[in-house]
Formats: C-alpha cells, sequence, structure tokens
C-alpha cells in the first residue's frame, strides 16, 4: 500500500495539472476562467495537505482547555500553511470576479466567447509585411 | 541614527502610506495629487537612503514565522526607479489626470512594487505580486475599449495563471524547509525532484511577471497596446517587481547561476531579433524590454542597477511615445517633432542604446565590469565576447528611431518623458561625483562604448540598405517572423518554460516522459 500522503500529494498535483492544461486548451473564455479556478482549488488543497502532515487537529484550543492539552503528545496540524492560504483564497476570489465582469462584458461582443475572434481585435501584422506581401 | 524599533516603525509607517493615501484619496478626491506626491517622494527618501553604502535593516512582523522584510542594496535602485518613474507618469497627468480612478490606483501600484521589493518571503511576495498585477489590470483598463478589455483580460489570465502555479512551488517547497523565507533554500540537499518543480514553478512564476524570454510574450502586446501612461509604469517598473526577487535568488543560490544565464541570453536574443524586425514605435520599445530584462539575469550583482537605468529611460520614451503623431515606423522621421519631444526620444534611445554621458553607459558598463560568472558549455571568456555584441544589437534596435527631424517652438507635450530624461542626463554627467559612484570612465572604456553605438548603427544603415533589394526580390513576407503572441502561445509557453527550468534543475537527469509528452504537445 503506497504512502497516503504521497498519493494525495499527487491527486492534488494531478487537479493542478488538469487545470492548466485546461487554461491551454480551451477555446471557452469562460471555460478558461473555470480552468483557472480548478488550479487554484490544486493550489489550496496542496496547502491544506501540507498543513495536515503533522497531525488533524487544529492548533485552536477552547476556554479551559489550555492546561489539559499541554501535553505535546497531540498532533496538531501546522497553522501556518492554513493561515498562509486564507489570504491566497480571498485573492483568487476577487480575480476570479474581475475576470467574470470583463468577461461579461467581452460577452457583447462575441456571446460564444471564442478566444479567437478577441484575438482579431488586436490584429500584429505589421505594415511593412503587409507592403511585402503585394510585392 | 535611530534606534532599530524606530526605524522598523517609521518603514512601516512608509510601506502602508501608499494604500492609506489611497483609501483617503478616495474619500477627498480634492486630496489625491497631493496625496501621491508624498508617496513618492518618501519612497525616493528611503531609495536614497538605502543607496548609500552599508545600509541593510531586516525586520520581520508577527515573530519568525511571519512576514519577513529587508531593506539593503539589492531593493535601493528598485525603489529609486519606481519613485522616478511614478512621478514622471504623476507630473504627466497633473493638468489633467485620466478619467476613473487613476491616483488611486497609481498610489497601490507603488504601494504594492514597494512591498515586493522589499519582501523576502515567498508569500509576502506572492501577495505583494498578486496586488500590483490586478492594479496594472486596472490601469489598462482605463478606457473600457473591446481592445484594452481584451489586453487586460489577457494579462489578467496569464498573470494569476501563473502566480497559482508560484504558490504550487512554494508549497512544495515548505514542504522540504519548513519555511517560506528566501533563505532557507540555501540549505537545501540538492538533486531532489520535488525540489527541483518547487524552484521551477517559483522561478517561472517570476521570470513571468518579469516579461523574460518565453515566458514574456504576453508583454509586447500588452505594453503596446495600454494608454501611453499605464506603458511607462508596466515597462518601467511593473517587470522590475518580478526582476528584483529573481535577483535576490540569483544571489542566494550562486549554484543555480548557470539557469539565470541562460534564460537571460534566450531572452536578449528573442527580444532583440524581434524588435528588430517590428514596424510599430510601442511594439519595438516593448519587444526591447523583454531582450533588456534578460541582460538584468546575466549579472545579478549589477542588475539593480542596470534596471534603473533601462526603467528611468524607458518610462521616458513610452510617455514620449503616447504623443508621437504616428506609431508607425515606417513614417518615422518624415514629421518633425516638437524639440522638447524630440529631445526625449533621443535622450531614452541613446541612454539604453549605452552612449557614455548617460545614465544608461553606467548601468551597462557596471554589467560588464563586475565578474560574471561562466556557465556549463560558455566559458566566462567568451561570455565577456558575447556580452558587446548583445549590446550592438540594442544599439540597432535604438538606432531606427535615432533618425528623427526637430522642428521648432516651445511646447512640452510629455513633461513627464522630459524629467526623466534630464534625470539621465544629470545623473550621467554626475555619477563619477557621487559617494559609492563609479569613477570616471577611461579612454578604452568610452571608446568601447562608442564603438558600440557605431556598429549599431552601421547595422541600422545596412538594414536600411537591404530593404528594397530584400522587399523586390520577395523574400519579406519568407522571412517574416512567426507571430507567437496568441493566448494559446503564451499559456503553452509557460508550461514550455517550465519545463526546461525543471530539467536544467535537475541538471539534465533523466526525465519521465509524460513531461516531454505536454511539452511536445504545447509546442505543436
Amino acid at each position: 500500500m503506497p504512502d497516503p500522503f504521497r498519493l494525495l500529494e499527487a491527486m492534488v498535483l494531478l487537479t493542478a495539472l488538469v487545470g492548466l492544461l485546461g487554461l491551454i486548451w480551451r477555446r471557452n473564455l469562460f471555460l478558461r476562467a473555470l480552468a483557472l479556478d480548478v488550479m487554484g482549488t490544486g493550489a489550496i488543497s496542496l496547502f491544506v495537505l501540507v498543513a495536515a502532515r503533522s497531525g488533524l487537529r487544529t492548533p485552536i484550543l477552547a476556554r479551559g482547555e489550555l492546561a489539559l492539552n499541554a501535553v505535546p503528545s497531540i498532533a496538531w496540524a501546522d497553522a501556518i500553511p492554513q493561515a498562509v492560504i486564507l489570504t491566497a483564497i480571498v485573492i483568487g476570489l476577487s480575480i476570479q470576479a474581475l475576470l467574470l465582469v470583463v468577461i461579461a462584458r467581452l460577452s457583447r461582443l462575441d456571446p460564444l466567447l471564442d478566444t479567437a475572434s478577441f484575438e482579431a481585435l488586436v490584429i500584429a501584422a505589421p505594415p511593412e509585411a503587409a507592403g511585402g506581401r503585394r510585392a | 541614527m535611530a534606534d532599530p524599533t524606530t526605524l522598523d516603525a517609521w518603514l512601516i509607517a512608509w510601506l502602508l502610506l501608499p494604500f492609506l493615501a489611497a483609501f483617503s484619496s478616495a474619500l477627498l478626491p480634492r486630496l489625491a495629487r497631493s496625496l501621491a506626491l508624498v508617496c513618492v517622494l518618501t519612497t525616493l527618501a528611503w531609495g536614497v537612503w538605502a543607496s548609500l553604502p552599508g545600509r541593510q535593516v531586516l525586520f520581520e512582523l508577527i515573530g519568525s514565522l511571519g512576514v519577513q522584510l529587508q531593506l539593503d542594496g539589492v531593493a535601493a535602485p528598485f525603489l529609486l526607479l519606481n519613485a522616478l518613474v511614478v512621478l514622471a507618469v504623476l507630473v504627466d497627468s497633473w493638468r489633467q489626470p485620466p478619467p476613473g480612478p487613476f491616483l488611486l490606483l497609481l498610489m497601490v501600484l507603488l504601494g504594492g512594487l514597494n512591498s515586493s521589493f522589499l519582501a523576502t518571503d515567498l508569500v509576502s511576495l506572492y501577495v505583494a505580486l498578486e496586488v500590483v498585477g490586478i492594479t496594472a489590470f486596472l490601469l489598462i483598463l482605463q478606457s473600457r475599449e473591446p481592445r484594452q478589455l481584451w489586453i487586460a483580460l489577457r494579462y489578467l489570465l496569464v498573470g494569476n495563471g501563473v502566480m497559482t502555479l508560484f504558490l504550487i512551488g512554494s508549497g512544495l517547497l515548505y514542504l522540504y524547509t519548513g519555511s517560506f523565507r528566501l533563505q532557507s533554500l540555501q540549505e537545501l540537499p540538492p538533486g531532489s525532484t520535488t525540489l527541483a518543480v518547487g524552484l521551477a514553478l517559483v522561478m517561472l512564476g517570476l521570470l513571468t511577471k518579469a516579461g523574460v524570454f518565453l515566458s514574456g510574450l504576453w508583454l509586447p502586446q500588452t505594453h503596446a497596446e495600454a494608454p501611453a501612461q499605464v506603458s511607462a509604469l508596466l515597462s518601467g517598473v511593473v517587470v522590475a517587481g518580478g526582476i528584483c526577487p529573481l535577483l535576490r535568488l540569483a544571489l542566494l543560490l550562486p549554484a543555480q547561476q548557470p539557469v539565470f544565464t541562460w534564460v537571460g541570453l534566450a531572452s536578449v536574443l528573442l527580444g532583440l531579433v524581434y524588435a528588430l524586425g517590428d514596424g510599430d514605435l510601442k511594439r519595438l520599445l516593448a519587444w526591447s524590454t523583454l531582450s533588456q530584462m534578460g541582460f538584468a539575469l546575466l549579472n545579478p550583482a549589477a542588475g539593480g542597477l542596470f534596471v534603473l537605468g533601462h526603467g528611468v529611460a524607458k518610462g521616458a520614451l513610452f510617455l514620449a511615445a503616447g504623443k508621437v503623431p504616428s506609431r508607425d515606423l515606417s513614417l518615422w522621421g518624415q514629421q518633425p517633432l516638437a524639440p522638447a519631444l524630440g529631445l526625449t526620444v533621443l535622450v531614452g534611445a541613446l541612454s539604453i542604446a549605452g552612449a557614455p554621458p548617460l545614465l544608461g553607459y553606467y548601468s551597462k558598463a557596471t554589467l560588464e565590469t563586475l565578474p560574471l560568472t561562466g556557465i556549463p558549455g560558455l566559458p566566462v571568456h567568451l561570455l565577456g565576447w558575447l556580452l558587446p555584441l548583445l549590446m550592438v544589437g540594442t544599439a540597432a534596435v535604438y538606432a531606427r528611431i535615432c533618425w528623427l527631424p526637430l522642428g521648432a517652438g516651445w511646447q512640452v507635450p510629455a513633461p513627464g518623458g522630459l524629467l526623466l530624461a534630464l534625470v539621465l542626463v544629470l545623473v550621467g554627467l554626475l555619477a563619477p561625483l557621487l559617494p559609492g559612484g563609479s569613477p570616471f570612465p577611461s579612454t578604452a572604456a568610452l571608446g568601447k562604448g562608442l564603438g558600440v553605438l557605431a556598429a549599431g548603427a552601421a547595422v541600422e544603415a545596412l538594414r536600411r540598405g537591404l530593404r528594397r533589394p530584400v522587399t523586390a526580390l520577395g523574400f519579406r513576407h519568407r522571412l517574416r517572423l512567426p507571430n507567437l503572441e496568441s493566448l494559446i502561445d503564451l499559456l503553452g509557453a509557460l508550461a514550455v518554460v517550465g519545463a526546461g527550468l525543471q530539467l536544467l534543475l535537475l541538471r539534465l537527469q533523466p526525465v519521465s516522459t509524460d513531461l516531454l509528452l505536454v511539452e511536445a504537445l504545447c509546442l505543436a
């Protein structure tokens, strides 16, 4: 039986990879934003997993519990990754919101949200090249 | 000198000031300009303070596991650059601020960048860079035209995707080191796959934010399509938000310097080739940013000063580029420019090309004189030959915009750009007199600098001479460079660069086949 921590780590990284592939290959902008969220979920689960490596119990003590549980034998979870990932969750949420606002505005141009139709907005053909083709 | 706790308190107050000022300016819009000026001037003062020799402050918030910030000689040139570019943009928009919450965003950008220059732990860095990214996104969105909506969306998709990878990388590194500190990376045992993956993802995040090599392919279109003042900010100082932590990383991990050198050289070449081939003024400037950021990675000890010299000049050029009659380079030089505008362009271009009395000359000279690290397969003396050659390429790029007729008149269309150009000239003239500054350049060094310029001009003359026969023979469209800037290229490039970094970091050990498969698919 493989180490469950390793197995979970691999699955979490796989989630992030699936998100990245979706971000690269989806043509629909909305699905791309969704894939980005899948990637974010992978990152968050990785931090939760890292925090749970040393134990599952969150190091928060109820009132009166302090004297009882001062023994170090309890397997506490690592509080640092837990605290850190809260910030990242908030940032990820706000960026998703911003992305969706812009996508909603862009949907007036192309309701199908195909990436190619927006790339046509900024055609990067230098004027010289156009002249060259005619020659 | 004040005692350390008072100093820390002042530093924290300074770091928080732009955010408080931005909040107050939302409540009292009439104060916005003066508040922004105060933020800029305090940043300038701290930058000057930190650039004096021997100054280093390391401080921790919430104990040894919390945020760690470091104000030192690495951060100093970046703080000066931040203050100067934001000051120039502020001066440019003093009479008539652009619509929307421009000044508020300017202050948040200044604050976010200051934090990213000082942060030395991965999580603070993540937060600071995301603040910078979101602010830059909102700044691009100024006019809400469909074009800018698309460019901004692209910027945020790439930026946030790569920062998520950065977060995963720092999580993997935490598994090994038990800390988010950059210093803790020094104690790592070499050779572990997880470690190489973690470090590669962190470096990928920073390289993308810095606009280096293929991971920086988002840069040209974004910088070219944004409004002029925002382009100046993006190309002058926002890319530095990624370069500064990269330099810190390179200084901490001298064993990994070959990776930085390879990526830097590749970026210089890519940027030069595209800048020489492009027909649009702002895109030429943006491609040149991509190549200049590569130079900064070649020599981490001199990188900060180099980015300062480049950023001030690029800010001036972009501010001026917003006021020229046409961005089309085939029409360049047909219409005379106002003298103030023309001189700004000329000083900016000459400074980046490395003309002797300007600031850019000194930053380039330091890059060459400080000892370079050789890399496997490319010994130091070969690198010493390659560097002047690449600088000739830079000179050739800027020779394209140096032929410009000056008109008459006293109007100043881009005051901020003129301010930055003055800084370039004055600091260049005073550089030998500053404390800890470089000595007067020797005749041989001056001759070498002028030789590089002359060779660049010769390349440009050759290019102009060849243009007609090449067009007549129909080579032109066969020789056209491939367009690498669709969204799928940008995102695929991230995967390629990430996989390449892992390979380099594992010292070309055999890798699993699925990684190679992903790479091959992305290339296709």
